[in-house]
């Protein structure tokens, strides 16, 4: 296990000692700010990264709007089968190669840097502190005293008894089950193209979300270093920024955010003289008033 | 044994995944499939999951690929 996990320990201890070291002429070089920063630096780089993948399920959600008309007519045929519906619905996805669902493995790719980054900010907190990776004795003299609102990043709730370490983390928990509620709710409410889900369903899953996931969150954050708290917060927070641009730029086609934002376009046009109008604009609201004819954009 | 180890993927289908919007691009999804294999399975069970996972990923077109039976194996 740890012959495979080193590689992974020297790319974030790099990662996080080369940001911090360009933070730290500006804040410090034992400045808090510096090493929680460092963190979310490589939050940041780790999902853009992963943007590509994002971008890609995103076209293949844009290729949709040309399976409308066969997704409604499954939706009709199936109507009492829930199970019959979703195969129908993956079959047809598969026939044109092209599937909206995101699949588990932009969250798969980030467990295994989760875990060193857990790792990494452990070793630092010992007492002797462990290096891994390519930290030296002294970087981890400087981030074993670093703070987060007061709090050492290498701390754990459990692990101590000072009451700032215990409050950072109550907010941290609170923070991300608050991104990912929001997140999830928005995805649901606004996102998805119209199911003919239950109000019950939507009901539970918003009970769900309300209990469960901030108790997960509380039963494994109190486990993890301040640090590690500080790279899941991030990550939840440009989850939902991404998630918010693309709902309100770039919607599904067939979810509410879509027919909103077709419904503002067309109310736009309709003020501008459509003649002199942008090309672009001009074209997708002549393709959401006459659907079927727009075919031809499916490639 | 197979109840211990379906347990905590029941647990996540029963608690978790509701709460989040579906994501996965098979039919059924990578927890059924992997309650359903490791009930018939067993041990072998889990490494068909995990393939399964694996197979769950953005280059894929997903589809309904379900857990083969035992007694279609046999013949």
């Amino acid at each position: 296990m740890g012959t495979i996990l080193k590689p992974l320990y020297i790319a974030v201890s790099w990662v996080i000692i080369t940001i911090h070291n360009l933070l730290s002429p500006i804040f410090g070089k034992d400045s808090g700010v510096s090493w929680s920063l460092s963190i979310v630096g490589l939050v940041i780089i780790i999902r853009i990264i992963l943007v590509p993948l994002f971008v890609k399920q995103i076209k293949s959600q844009r290729a949709l709007t040309a399976l409308q008309p066969h997704m409604k007519e499954i939706q009709k045929k199936y109507k009492d089968d829930r199970q019959k519906q979703s195969e129908e619905m993956m079959k047809l996805y598969k026939e044109h190669k092209t599937n909206p669902l995101a699949s588990c493995f932009p969250i798969l790719a980030q467990a295994p840097i989760f875990f060193a980054l857990f790792t990494v900010l452990n070793g630092i907190g010992k007492h002797p502190a462990v290096m891994h990776g390519v930290l030296t004795q002294n970087d981890v003299d400087s981030a074993a005293q670093a703070k987060f609102f007061g709090a050492p990043i290498s701390d754990t709730f459990l692990g101590t008894n000072i009451t700032t370490v215990k409050i950072v983390t109550v907010c941290l928990i609170a923070l991300m089950s608050l991104t990912t509620f929001t997140t999830q709710r928005q995805l649901m409410t606004k996102g998805m193209p119209k199911m003919d889900s239950s109000n019950n369903m939507m009901l539970q899953q918003q009970k769900i979300m309300l209990y469960a996931f901030p108790l997960i969150f509380a039963i494994s954050g109190v486990n993890f270093p301040i640090g590690v708290l500080i790279y899941w917060s991030t990550t939840n927070l440009w989850t939902w920024g991404q998630q918010f641009y693309v709902i309100k730029r770039n919607p599904t086609p067939g979810s509410p955010a879509y027919e909103e934002l077709q419904r503002k376009r067309a109310h736009k046009n309709g003020e501008v003289n459509t003649e002199t109008d942008v090309a672009p604009i001009d074209e997708e609201t002549k393709g959401q008033r006459n659907q079927p004819k727009k075919k031809k954009k499916k490639k | 044994m197979r109840k211990l180890i379906t347990a905590p993927i029941k647990f996540y289908k029963k608690w978790i995944s509701p709460a989040m919007a579906p994501r996965c691009k098979y039919y059924p999804s990578c927890s059924s499939y992997a309650v359903t294999a490791i009930e018939t399975y067993g041990i072998k069970g889990v490494a068909m999951s995990a393939w399964r996972l694996v197979r769950c990923n953005p280059w894929s077109h997903g589809g309904v690929d379900y857990v083969i039976s035992k007694e279609k194996v046999g013949v």
